[in-house]
Protein backbone atom coordinates (compact mmCIF):
# COMPACT_ATOMS: atom_id res chain seq x y z
CA UNK A 1 0.00 0.00 0.00
CA UNK A 2 1.41 3.36 -0.97
CA UNK A 3 0.77 6.20 1.38
CA UNK A 4 1.36 9.77 0.29
CA UNK A 5 4.30 9.83 2.65
CA UNK A 6 6.13 6.95 0.99
CA UNK A 7 5.28 8.29 -2.46
CA UNK A 8 7.21 11.39 -1.61
CA UNK A 9 10.26 9.21 -1.00
CA UNK A 10 9.96 7.44 -4.30
CA UNK A 11 9.38 10.52 -6.38
CA UNK A 12 12.46 12.64 -7.05
CA UNK A 13 11.32 15.50 -4.91
CA UNK A 14 13.37 18.41 -3.74
CA UNK A 15 15.06 16.50 -0.95
CA UNK A 16 16.00 13.65 -3.27
CA UNK A 17 17.37 15.95 -5.91
CA UNK A 18 19.36 17.82 -3.27
CA UNK A 19 20.90 14.57 -2.17
CA UNK A 20 21.85 13.67 -5.72
CA UNK A 21 23.40 17.11 -6.11
CA UNK A 22 25.76 16.10 -3.32
CA UNK A 23 26.19 12.42 -4.15
CA UNK A 24 26.67 12.68 -7.90
CA UNK A 25 26.66 16.30 -8.88
CA UNK A 26 28.62 19.48 -8.44
CA UNK A 27 28.17 19.23 -4.68
CA UNK A 28 30.24 16.07 -4.44
CA UNK A 29 33.61 17.71 -3.67
CA UNK A 30 31.88 19.77 -1.01
CA UNK A 31 30.40 16.67 0.57
CA UNK A 32 33.76 14.91 0.59
CA UNK A 33 35.74 17.85 1.88
CA UNK A 34 33.25 19.17 4.37
CA UNK A 35 34.02 16.94 7.39
CA UNK A 36 37.78 17.36 7.09
CA UNK A 37 37.63 21.09 6.54
CA UNK A 38 35.42 21.57 9.58
CA UNK A 39 37.66 19.46 11.82
CA UNK A 40 40.89 20.91 10.43
CA UNK A 41 39.51 24.38 10.92
CA UNK A 42 38.64 23.64 14.52
CA UNK A 43 41.75 21.76 15.64
CA UNK A 44 44.42 23.53 13.56
CA UNK A 45 43.03 26.64 11.86
CA UNK A 46 41.47 28.09 14.99
CA UNK A 47 44.56 27.58 17.20
CA UNK A 48 46.86 29.08 14.56
CA UNK A 49 44.61 32.12 14.16
CA UNK A 50 44.42 32.43 17.92
CA UNK A 51 48.23 32.23 18.14
CA UNK A 52 48.57 35.05 15.64
CA UNK A 53 46.00 37.07 17.54
CA UNK A 54 47.74 36.36 20.84
CA UNK A 55 51.07 37.49 19.42
CA UNK A 56 49.63 41.02 19.22
CA UNK A 57 48.15 40.77 22.68
CA UNK A 58 49.46 40.69 26.25
CA UNK A 59 48.73 37.63 28.35
CA UNK A 60 51.16 37.09 31.19
CA UNK A 61 49.83 35.30 34.25
CA UNK A 62 52.90 36.23 36.27
CA UNK A 63 52.56 39.95 35.61
CA UNK A 64 48.91 40.47 34.71
CA UNK A 65 49.01 44.26 35.08
CA UNK A 66 49.33 44.93 31.34
CA UNK A 67 47.15 42.06 30.15
CA UNK A 68 44.92 43.01 27.29
CA UNK A 69 47.28 45.61 25.88
CA UNK A 70 47.59 45.14 22.15
CA UNK A 71 50.24 46.13 19.66
CA UNK A 72 53.49 45.04 18.14
CA UNK A 73 55.32 44.89 21.46
CA UNK A 74 55.84 41.11 21.36
CA UNK A 75 57.56 41.35 18.01
CA UNK A 76 59.66 44.32 19.10
CA UNK A 77 60.65 42.36 22.18
CA UNK A 78 61.52 39.38 20.00
CA UNK A 79 63.94 41.47 17.95
CA UNK A 80 65.87 42.54 21.03
CA UNK A 81 65.56 39.26 22.93
CA UNK A 82 68.97 37.64 23.44
CA UNK A 83 67.30 34.51 24.72
CA UNK A 84 65.21 34.11 21.57
CA UNK A 85 68.19 34.65 19.29
CA UNK A 86 70.18 32.18 21.34
CA UNK A 87 67.32 29.69 20.92
CA UNK A 88 67.14 30.26 17.19
CA UNK A 89 70.89 29.76 16.89
CA UNK A 90 70.74 26.58 18.94
CA UNK A 91 67.86 25.30 16.80
CA UNK A 92 69.99 25.95 13.72
CA UNK A 93 72.95 24.17 15.29
CA UNK A 94 70.75 21.28 16.38
CA UNK A 95 69.29 21.03 12.87
CA UNK A 96 72.72 21.08 11.28
CA UNK A 97 74.01 18.50 13.71
CA UNK A 98 71.09 16.16 13.28
CA UNK A 99 71.26 16.44 9.48
CA UNK A 100 74.99 15.75 9.40
CA UNK A 101 74.63 12.90 11.88
CA UNK A 102 71.54 11.15 10.63
CA UNK A 103 72.02 11.62 6.91
CA UNK A 104 75.71 10.71 7.16
CA UNK A 105 75.00 7.62 9.17
CA UNK A 106 72.01 6.68 7.02
CA UNK A 107 74.05 7.08 3.84
CA UNK A 108 76.77 4.86 5.25
CA UNK A 109 74.21 2.28 6.32
CA UNK A 110 72.41 2.37 2.97
CA UNK A 111 75.63 2.05 0.95
CA UNK A 112 76.82 -0.79 3.14
CA UNK A 113 73.63 -2.82 2.96
CA UNK A 114 72.38 -2.29 -0.56
CA UNK A 115 74.39 -5.13 -2.10
CA UNK A 116 74.24 -7.39 0.90
CA UNK A 117 72.41 -10.54 -0.13
CA UNK A 118 72.69 -12.83 2.88
CA UNK A 119 70.68 -11.71 5.91
CA UNK A 120 69.64 -8.56 4.07
CA UNK A 121 66.20 -8.27 5.63
CA UNK A 122 67.60 -8.80 9.11
CA UNK A 123 70.31 -6.16 8.70
CA UNK A 124 67.82 -3.62 7.45
CA UNK A 125 65.40 -4.40 10.23
CA UNK A 126 68.20 -3.80 12.71
CA UNK A 127 68.84 -0.32 11.36
CA UNK A 128 65.15 0.50 11.33
CA UNK A 129 64.41 -0.44 14.92
CA UNK A 130 65.41 2.85 16.63
CA UNK A 131 62.72 4.50 14.52
CA UNK A 132 60.03 2.58 16.39
CA UNK A 133 61.24 3.79 19.77
CA UNK A 134 59.24 6.78 20.99
CA UNK A 135 61.19 10.01 21.50
CA UNK A 136 60.30 10.00 25.22
CA UNK A 137 61.72 6.53 25.66
CA UNK A 138 64.80 7.51 23.65
CA UNK A 139 65.29 10.39 26.05
CA UNK A 140 64.89 8.19 29.13
CA UNK A 141 67.23 5.46 27.89
CA UNK A 142 69.96 7.87 26.83
CA UNK A 143 69.51 9.67 30.13
CA UNK A 144 70.25 6.44 31.96
CA UNK A 145 73.24 5.75 29.71
CA UNK A 146 74.62 9.27 30.17
CA UNK A 147 74.38 9.20 33.96
CA UNK A 148 77.55 10.94 35.18
CA UNK A 149 78.31 8.54 37.99
CA UNK A 150 77.01 5.16 36.98
CA UNK A 151 76.13 5.55 33.30
CA UNK A 152 77.23 2.90 30.86
CA UNK A 153 78.78 5.48 28.51
CA UNK A 154 81.26 6.61 31.11
CA UNK A 155 81.90 3.06 32.24
CA UNK A 156 82.70 1.95 28.68
CA UNK A 157 85.00 4.93 28.14
CA UNK A 158 86.66 4.10 31.41
CA UNK A 159 87.28 0.47 30.55
CA UNK A 160 88.55 1.51 27.11
CA UNK A 161 91.10 3.67 28.87
CA UNK A 162 89.62 6.89 27.54
CA UNK A 163 89.54 8.64 30.85
CA UNK A 164 86.90 9.37 33.43
CA UNK A 165 84.25 10.48 30.92
CA UNK A 166 82.05 13.46 31.60
CA UNK A 167 78.86 14.60 33.17
CA UNK A 168 77.37 14.62 29.71
CA UNK A 169 74.07 16.37 30.29
CA UNK A 170 75.22 18.78 32.98
CA UNK A 171 78.41 20.00 31.33
CA UNK A 172 77.85 23.04 29.10
CA UNK A 173 80.39 21.81 26.58
CA UNK A 174 78.91 18.35 26.05
CA UNK A 175 75.17 18.72 26.63
CA UNK A 176 74.15 19.67 23.08
CA UNK A 177 76.29 16.95 21.51
CA UNK A 178 74.92 14.38 23.90
CA UNK A 179 71.39 15.36 22.88
CA UNK A 180 72.36 15.21 19.22
CA UNK A 181 73.59 11.65 19.60
CA UNK A 182 70.21 10.62 21.01
CA UNK A 183 68.38 12.53 18.27
CA UNK A 184 70.52 10.97 15.54
CA UNK A 185 69.94 7.52 16.99
CA UNK A 186 66.19 8.07 16.90
CA UNK A 187 66.00 9.74 13.48
CA UNK A 188 68.61 8.19 11.19
CA UNK A 189 66.39 5.20 10.26
CA UNK A 190 63.99 7.53 8.47
CA UNK A 191 66.82 8.86 6.30
CA UNK A 192 68.03 5.30 5.84
CA UNK A 193 64.68 4.22 4.37
CA UNK A 194 64.66 7.09 1.89
CA UNK A 195 68.28 6.76 0.86
CA UNK A 196 68.06 3.00 0.47
CA UNK A 197 64.99 3.42 -1.74
CA UNK A 198 66.93 6.03 -3.69
CA UNK A 199 69.95 3.74 -4.14
CA UNK A 200 67.79 0.84 -5.26
CA UNK A 201 66.28 3.03 -7.97
CA UNK A 202 69.67 3.66 -9.62
CA UNK A 203 69.83 1.50 -12.79
CA UNK A 204 72.56 -1.14 -12.52
CA UNK A 205 73.54 -0.55 -16.15
CA UNK A 206 75.13 2.71 -15.06
CA UNK A 207 77.50 0.80 -12.80
CA UNK A 208 78.21 -1.76 -15.51
CA UNK A 209 79.23 0.90 -17.96
CA UNK A 210 81.25 2.65 -15.27
CA UNK A 211 83.11 -0.59 -14.68
CA UNK A 212 83.73 -0.98 -18.38
CA UNK A 213 85.28 2.47 -18.23
CA UNK A 214 87.49 1.14 -15.43
CA UNK A 215 85.99 3.35 -12.76
CA UNK A 216 87.10 2.38 -9.26
CA UNK A 217 84.73 2.26 -6.28
CA UNK A 218 85.38 5.91 -5.44
CA UNK A 219 84.78 7.18 -8.97
CA UNK A 220 81.68 5.02 -9.18
CA UNK A 221 80.41 6.67 -6.03
CA UNK A 222 81.46 10.12 -7.14
CA UNK A 223 80.20 9.97 -10.75
CA UNK A 224 77.32 7.52 -10.62
CA UNK A 225 75.88 7.14 -7.15
CA UNK A 226 76.07 10.71 -5.95
CA UNK A 227 74.57 12.45 -9.00
CA UNK A 228 71.84 9.82 -9.27
CA UNK A 229 71.05 10.01 -5.59
CA UNK A 230 71.15 13.79 -5.34
CA UNK A 231 67.41 14.52 -5.59
CA UNK A 232 66.54 11.95 -2.93
CA UNK A 233 69.48 13.07 -0.84
CA UNK A 234 68.28 16.67 -0.95
CA UNK A 235 64.81 15.65 0.17
CA UNK A 236 66.25 13.55 2.96
CA UNK A 237 68.35 16.47 4.14
CA UNK A 238 65.36 18.81 4.26
CA UNK A 239 63.16 16.25 6.03
CA UNK A 240 65.92 15.62 8.53
CA UNK A 241 66.27 19.38 9.07
CA UNK A 242 62.57 19.64 9.77
CA UNK A 243 62.82 16.77 12.25
CA UNK A 244 65.69 18.51 14.00
CA UNK A 245 63.75 21.74 14.14
CA UNK A 246 60.71 19.97 15.62
CA UNK A 247 62.70 18.04 18.21
CA UNK A 248 61.18 18.52 21.61
CA UNK A 249 60.82 15.51 23.94
CA UNK A 250 64.47 14.48 23.75
CA UNK A 251 65.73 17.93 24.68
CA UNK A 252 62.98 18.73 27.14
CA UNK A 253 63.19 15.47 29.05
CA UNK A 254 66.98 15.20 29.10
CA UNK A 255 68.05 18.77 29.88
CA UNK A 256 64.95 20.97 29.87
CA UNK A 257 67.02 23.51 27.94
CA UNK A 258 69.84 23.58 30.49
CA UNK A 259 72.58 23.77 31.63
CA UNK A 260 72.24 27.53 31.70
CA UNK A 261 70.32 27.60 28.38
CA UNK A 262 73.04 25.73 26.50
CA UNK A 263 70.39 23.48 24.88
CA UNK A 264 67.39 25.81 24.86
CA UNK A 265 66.18 25.49 21.26
CA UNK A 266 63.19 27.40 19.93
CA UNK A 267 60.71 24.62 20.74
CA UNK A 268 61.95 24.32 24.31
CA UNK A 269 61.97 28.11 24.77
CA UNK A 270 58.39 28.31 23.48
CA UNK A 271 57.27 25.69 25.95
CA UNK A 272 59.17 27.24 28.87
CA UNK A 273 57.91 30.74 28.10
CA UNK A 274 54.34 29.51 28.17
CA UNK A 275 54.27 26.95 30.94
CA UNK A 276 57.08 28.08 33.29
CA UNK A 277 57.09 31.87 32.83
CA UNK A 278 53.34 31.84 32.09
CA UNK A 279 53.84 34.49 29.41
CA UNK A 280 51.41 33.03 26.90
CA UNK A 281 51.33 35.94 24.48
CA UNK A 282 55.08 35.97 24.00
CA UNK A 283 55.13 32.17 23.74
CA UNK A 284 52.53 32.42 20.98
CA UNK A 285 54.82 34.90 19.23
CA UNK A 286 57.69 32.43 19.40
CA UNK A 287 55.30 29.80 18.06
CA UNK A 288 54.44 32.02 15.11
CA UNK A 289 58.15 32.47 14.44
CA UNK A 290 58.59 28.68 14.42
CA UNK A 291 55.62 28.40 12.07
CA UNK A 292 57.19 30.84 9.63
CA UNK A 293 60.49 28.96 9.72
CA UNK A 294 58.76 25.63 9.05
CA UNK A 295 56.70 27.12 6.23
CA UNK A 296 59.95 28.25 4.59
CA UNK A 297 61.45 24.78 4.97
CA UNK A 298 58.32 23.12 3.57
CA UNK A 299 58.49 25.42 0.55
CA UNK A 300 62.07 24.28 -0.03
CA UNK A 301 61.00 20.68 0.39
CA UNK A 302 58.20 21.01 -2.15
CA UNK A 303 60.54 22.56 -4.69
CA UNK A 304 62.84 19.59 -4.31
CA UNK A 305 59.99 17.09 -4.63
CA UNK A 306 58.72 18.87 -7.74
CA UNK A 307 62.19 18.71 -9.27
CA UNK A 308 62.38 14.99 -8.45
CA UNK A 309 59.06 14.39 -10.18
CA UNK A 310 60.22 16.34 -13.24
CA UNK A 311 63.35 14.21 -13.36
CA UNK A 312 61.25 11.07 -13.27
CA UNK A 313 59.10 12.18 -16.14
CA UNK A 314 62.16 12.81 -18.30
CA UNK A 315 63.75 9.41 -17.69
CA UNK B 1 90.91 -7.43 -1.87
CA UNK B 2 87.38 -8.78 -2.00
CA UNK B 3 87.84 -10.85 1.16
CA UNK B 4 89.18 -7.85 3.06
CA UNK B 5 86.47 -5.68 1.56
CA UNK B 6 83.76 -8.08 2.67
CA UNK B 7 85.26 -8.27 6.11
CA UNK B 8 85.46 -4.48 6.42
CA UNK B 9 81.92 -4.13 5.17
CA UNK B 10 80.59 -6.55 7.74
CA UNK B 11 82.68 -4.94 10.48
CA UNK B 12 81.14 -1.56 9.62
CA UNK B 13 77.66 -3.09 9.51
CA UNK B 14 78.24 -4.69 12.88
CA UNK B 15 79.38 -1.37 14.33
CA UNK B 16 76.28 0.41 13.05
CA UNK B 17 74.05 -2.41 14.24
CA UNK B 18 75.59 -2.14 17.70
CA UNK B 19 74.86 1.56 17.74
CA UNK B 20 71.28 0.90 16.65
CA UNK B 21 70.59 -1.89 19.10
CA UNK B 22 72.65 -1.11 22.17
CA UNK B 23 70.26 1.42 23.78
CA UNK B 24 67.41 -1.10 23.46
CA UNK B 25 69.58 -3.86 24.89
CA UNK B 26 70.58 -1.57 27.74
CA UNK B 27 66.95 -0.72 28.47
CA UNK B 28 66.30 -4.46 28.79
CA UNK B 29 69.31 -5.01 31.05
CA UNK B 30 68.44 -2.18 33.42
CA UNK B 31 64.77 -3.13 33.46
CA UNK B 32 65.72 -6.61 34.66
CA UNK B 33 68.25 -5.53 37.27
CA UNK B 34 66.97 -5.63 40.86
CA UNK B 35 65.62 -2.24 41.93
CA UNK B 36 68.44 0.04 43.07
CA UNK B 37 71.25 -2.17 41.77
CA UNK B 38 71.87 -0.73 38.31
CA UNK B 39 74.31 1.69 39.88
CA UNK B 40 76.53 -1.14 40.95
CA UNK B 41 76.41 -3.03 37.64
CA UNK B 42 79.77 -4.12 36.37
CA UNK B 43 80.50 -4.40 32.66
CA UNK B 44 77.76 -4.56 30.10
CA UNK B 45 76.54 -8.11 30.63
CA UNK B 46 73.68 -8.75 33.00
CA UNK B 47 74.38 -11.13 35.86
CA UNK B 48 71.09 -11.28 37.70
CA UNK B 49 67.58 -11.22 36.34
CA UNK B 50 64.45 -10.14 38.05
CA UNK B 51 60.94 -9.28 36.99
CA UNK B 52 60.42 -7.32 40.18
CA UNK B 53 60.49 -3.94 38.39
CA UNK B 54 57.69 -4.97 36.08
CA UNK B 55 55.44 -6.10 38.90
CA UNK B 56 56.31 -2.98 40.89
CA UNK B 57 55.42 -0.49 38.17
CA UNK B 58 51.98 -2.06 37.90
CA UNK B 59 51.53 -2.40 41.66
CA UNK B 60 52.92 0.93 42.87
CA UNK B 61 51.98 3.19 39.99
CA UNK B 62 48.77 3.39 37.95
CA UNK B 63 50.58 1.93 34.95
CA UNK B 64 47.54 -0.12 33.88
CA UNK B 65 45.36 3.00 33.97
CA UNK B 66 47.93 4.97 31.95
CA UNK B 67 48.20 2.30 29.29
CA UNK B 68 44.43 2.01 29.10
CA UNK B 69 44.20 5.80 28.72
CA UNK B 70 46.77 5.66 25.93
CA UNK B 71 44.82 2.92 24.15
CA UNK B 72 41.57 4.87 24.43
CA UNK B 73 43.06 8.17 23.31
CA UNK B 74 45.10 6.66 20.48
CA UNK B 75 42.22 4.46 19.30
CA UNK B 76 39.70 7.32 19.27
CA UNK B 77 42.16 9.75 17.69
CA UNK B 78 43.07 7.41 14.90
CA UNK B 79 39.51 6.22 14.24
CA UNK B 80 38.18 9.78 14.12
CA UNK B 81 40.97 10.97 11.84
CA UNK B 82 40.41 8.04 9.51
CA UNK B 83 36.65 8.56 9.47
CA UNK B 84 36.98 12.23 8.62
CA UNK B 85 40.17 12.14 6.57
CA UNK B 86 39.62 9.43 3.95
CA UNK B 87 36.87 11.30 2.10
CA UNK B 88 39.14 14.34 1.91
CA UNK B 89 42.03 12.18 0.69
CA UNK B 90 39.76 10.75 -2.03
CA UNK B 91 38.65 14.21 -3.10
CA UNK B 92 42.26 15.37 -3.32
CA UNK B 93 43.16 12.27 -5.33
CA UNK B 94 40.26 12.27 -7.83
CA UNK B 95 38.74 15.69 -8.13
CA UNK B 96 40.30 18.82 -9.50
CA UNK B 97 39.00 21.72 -7.50
CA UNK B 98 40.18 25.19 -6.79
CA UNK B 99 42.32 25.41 -3.69
CA UNK B 100 43.44 21.78 -3.78
CA UNK B 101 47.09 22.78 -4.04
CA UNK B 102 46.74 25.29 -1.23
CA UNK B 103 45.04 22.69 0.94
CA UNK B 104 47.85 20.17 0.35
CA UNK B 105 50.43 22.81 1.18
CA UNK B 106 48.62 23.77 4.38
CA UNK B 107 48.38 20.12 5.39
CA UNK B 108 52.08 19.65 4.84
CA UNK B 109 52.99 22.77 6.81
CA UNK B 110 50.82 21.74 9.74
CA UNK B 111 52.41 18.33 9.69
CA UNK B 112 55.90 19.75 9.65
CA UNK B 113 55.59 22.60 12.11
CA UNK B 114 56.72 22.05 15.67
CA UNK B 115 53.79 21.01 17.85
CA UNK B 116 54.95 23.59 20.39
CA UNK B 117 53.58 26.26 18.02
CA UNK B 118 50.07 24.95 18.36
CA UNK B 119 50.11 23.89 21.99
CA UNK B 120 50.12 27.42 23.42
CA UNK B 121 46.93 28.67 21.70
CA UNK B 122 45.33 25.24 22.12
CA UNK B 123 45.96 25.41 25.86
CA UNK B 124 44.35 28.85 26.08
CA UNK B 125 41.37 27.76 23.96
CA UNK B 126 40.92 24.57 25.98
CA UNK B 127 41.08 26.54 29.23
CA UNK B 128 38.20 28.67 28.04
CA UNK B 129 35.91 25.82 26.96
CA UNK B 130 36.78 23.48 29.83
CA UNK B 131 38.66 20.88 27.80
CA UNK B 132 41.85 21.10 29.86
CA UNK B 133 42.61 18.03 31.91
CA UNK B 134 40.13 15.86 30.00
CA UNK B 135 40.64 12.88 27.73
CA UNK B 136 38.35 14.47 25.14
CA UNK B 137 40.77 17.38 25.01
CA UNK B 138 43.68 14.99 24.48
CA UNK B 139 41.84 13.32 21.60
CA UNK B 140 41.09 16.69 19.99
CA UNK B 141 44.72 17.74 20.40
CA UNK B 142 45.96 14.52 18.88
CA UNK B 143 43.56 14.77 15.94
CA UNK B 144 45.45 17.95 15.02
CA UNK B 145 48.58 15.78 14.72
CA UNK B 146 47.03 12.77 13.01
CA UNK B 147 44.37 14.15 10.66
CA UNK B 148 46.79 15.90 8.23
CA UNK B 149 48.77 12.67 8.12
CA UNK B 150 45.63 10.61 7.50
CA UNK B 151 44.49 12.85 4.65
CA UNK B 152 47.92 12.96 3.05
CA UNK B 153 48.43 9.20 3.30
CA UNK B 154 44.94 8.26 2.11
CA UNK B 155 45.41 10.50 -0.91
CA UNK B 156 48.55 8.48 -1.63
CA UNK B 157 46.68 5.19 -1.38
CA UNK B 158 43.75 6.35 -3.54
CA UNK B 159 46.25 7.62 -6.13
CA UNK B 160 47.42 4.04 -6.56
CA UNK B 161 43.94 2.67 -7.28
CA UNK B 162 43.24 3.07 -11.01
CA UNK B 163 40.48 5.61 -11.47
CA UNK B 164 39.07 3.44 -14.27
CA UNK B 165 37.61 1.25 -11.55
CA UNK B 166 35.44 4.00 -10.09
CA UNK B 167 34.68 5.07 -13.66
CA UNK B 168 33.40 1.59 -14.48
CA UNK B 169 31.25 1.63 -11.37
CA UNK B 170 29.72 4.91 -12.45
CA UNK B 171 28.90 3.56 -15.90
CA UNK B 172 27.11 0.74 -14.10
CA UNK B 173 24.92 3.33 -12.45
CA UNK B 174 26.76 4.17 -9.25
CA UNK B 175 26.73 7.71 -8.01
CA UNK B 176 30.14 9.24 -7.36
CA UNK B 177 29.48 8.77 -3.68
CA UNK B 178 28.71 5.07 -3.97
CA UNK B 179 31.61 4.57 -6.38
CA UNK B 180 33.83 5.83 -3.60
CA UNK B 181 32.08 3.90 -0.89
CA UNK B 182 31.63 0.55 -2.65
CA UNK B 183 34.63 0.46 -4.98
CA UNK B 184 37.52 2.70 -4.00
CA UNK B 185 37.22 2.41 -0.24
CA UNK B 186 37.27 -1.41 -0.05
CA UNK B 187 40.22 -1.47 -2.47
CA UNK B 188 42.08 0.94 -0.24
CA UNK B 189 41.33 -1.11 2.88
CA UNK B 190 44.92 -2.31 3.49
CA UNK B 191 46.09 1.26 3.15
CA UNK B 192 43.43 2.46 5.55
CA UNK B 193 44.59 -0.13 8.07
CA UNK B 194 48.13 1.19 7.70
CA UNK B 195 46.87 4.74 8.27
CA UNK B 196 45.02 3.60 11.36
CA UNK B 197 48.18 2.04 12.76
CA UNK B 198 50.22 5.12 11.89
CA UNK B 199 47.74 7.41 13.57
CA UNK B 200 47.52 5.16 16.59
CA UNK B 201 51.29 5.10 16.99
CA UNK B 202 51.60 8.87 16.51
CA UNK B 203 49.09 9.47 19.26
CA UNK B 204 50.56 6.74 21.47
CA UNK B 205 54.05 8.25 21.20
CA UNK B 206 53.07 11.88 21.70
CA UNK B 207 54.62 13.47 24.75
CA UNK B 208 54.01 17.22 24.37
CA UNK B 209 50.20 17.17 24.41
CA UNK B 210 50.18 14.45 27.04
CA UNK B 211 52.44 16.51 29.27
CA UNK B 212 50.62 19.80 28.76
CA UNK B 213 46.91 19.23 28.40
CA UNK B 214 46.28 16.80 31.27
CA UNK B 215 47.37 17.29 34.89
CA UNK B 216 45.54 14.68 36.93
CA UNK B 217 47.72 11.54 37.15
CA UNK B 218 44.76 9.20 36.70
CA UNK B 219 44.09 10.81 33.30
CA UNK B 220 47.67 10.75 32.08
CA UNK B 221 48.57 8.72 29.06
CA UNK B 222 51.52 6.36 29.35
CA UNK B 223 53.92 8.70 27.52
CA UNK B 224 53.65 11.15 30.37
CA UNK B 225 53.38 8.43 33.02
CA UNK B 226 56.74 6.88 32.25
CA UNK B 227 58.51 10.24 32.59
CA UNK B 228 57.08 10.66 36.07
CA UNK B 229 59.43 7.99 37.40
CA UNK B 230 62.08 10.65 37.29
CA UNK B 231 62.41 12.37 40.63
CA UNK B 232 63.84 15.80 41.27
CA UNK B 233 66.94 14.44 42.98
CA UNK B 234 66.79 10.73 42.58
CA UNK B 235 65.50 8.44 39.85
CA UNK B 236 64.78 4.76 40.07
CA UNK B 237 66.40 3.82 36.79
CA UNK B 238 65.28 0.21 36.94
CA UNK B 239 61.57 0.91 37.30
CA UNK B 240 61.79 3.73 34.79
CA UNK B 241 63.38 1.44 32.20
CA UNK B 242 60.82 -1.28 32.89
CA UNK B 243 58.02 1.23 32.32
CA UNK B 244 59.69 2.59 29.19
CA UNK B 245 60.03 -0.94 27.86
CA UNK B 246 56.39 -1.78 28.51
CA UNK B 247 55.45 1.44 26.73
CA UNK B 248 57.73 0.97 23.71
CA UNK B 249 57.50 -2.80 23.21
CA UNK B 250 54.09 -3.08 21.49
CA UNK B 251 55.10 -0.70 18.73
CA UNK B 252 58.48 -2.36 18.24
CA UNK B 253 56.79 -5.76 17.96
CA UNK B 254 54.13 -4.53 15.55
CA UNK B 255 56.82 -2.93 13.44
CA UNK B 256 58.97 -6.03 13.29
CA UNK B 257 55.94 -8.11 12.26
CA UNK B 258 54.75 -5.71 9.58
CA UNK B 259 57.96 -4.06 8.51
CA UNK B 260 57.52 -3.97 4.77
CA UNK B 261 53.99 -2.69 4.91
CA UNK B 262 54.75 0.16 7.27
CA UNK B 263 57.88 1.34 5.49
CA UNK B 264 55.89 1.49 2.29
CA UNK B 265 53.22 3.53 4.01
CA UNK B 266 55.82 5.98 5.25
CA UNK B 267 57.19 6.43 1.76
CA UNK B 268 53.71 7.00 0.36
CA UNK B 269 53.35 9.92 2.69
CA UNK B 270 56.38 11.79 1.53
CA UNK B 271 58.76 10.87 -1.23
CA UNK B 272 56.38 9.22 -3.63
Amino acid sequence: MITPRSRRWVAPGRIGRGWIWFADGPGFPLLMLFPSLIVLGLVIGLPILRAIEMSFDTLNLRRPANNGETGLHNYLRLLADQRAWNALGLSALFMAGSVAGSVGLALAAALLTRRVTRGQALVRLTFLIPWTVPAVVTALVWGVMYDGNFGVVNRMLDSAGLGPGANWLIDRRTALWALLAAQVWNEFPMSFVFLLAGLMAIPTELYESARIDRAGPWSQFRFVTLPQLRPVLAITVVLSMIMGFKAFPIIFVLTGGGPNRATETLTVLTFTTAFRDLDFAYAATLGVLALVVSALMVTGYLRLVARLDDGREVT
Amino acid sequence: MTAIGTFLRWAAIALLATFALFPIYWMLVIAMTPTGFSRSLDGIWPTVFTTENFTRIFAERPMTRWILNSVIVAGLTSALSLLVGTSCGYALSRIRFRGAGALMLLLLVTQMMPATSIIVPLYILFARVGLLDTMQGMVIGHVSLVLPLAIWMSKGFFDRIPSDLDGAARIDGCTRLSAWWYVALPLAAPGLAAIFIYGFVTSWHDFLFAHTLVHTPSRWTAANGIVSFRGEYFTLHEMQMAAALVFAAPVIVIFVLMQRWIVEGALTGSVR
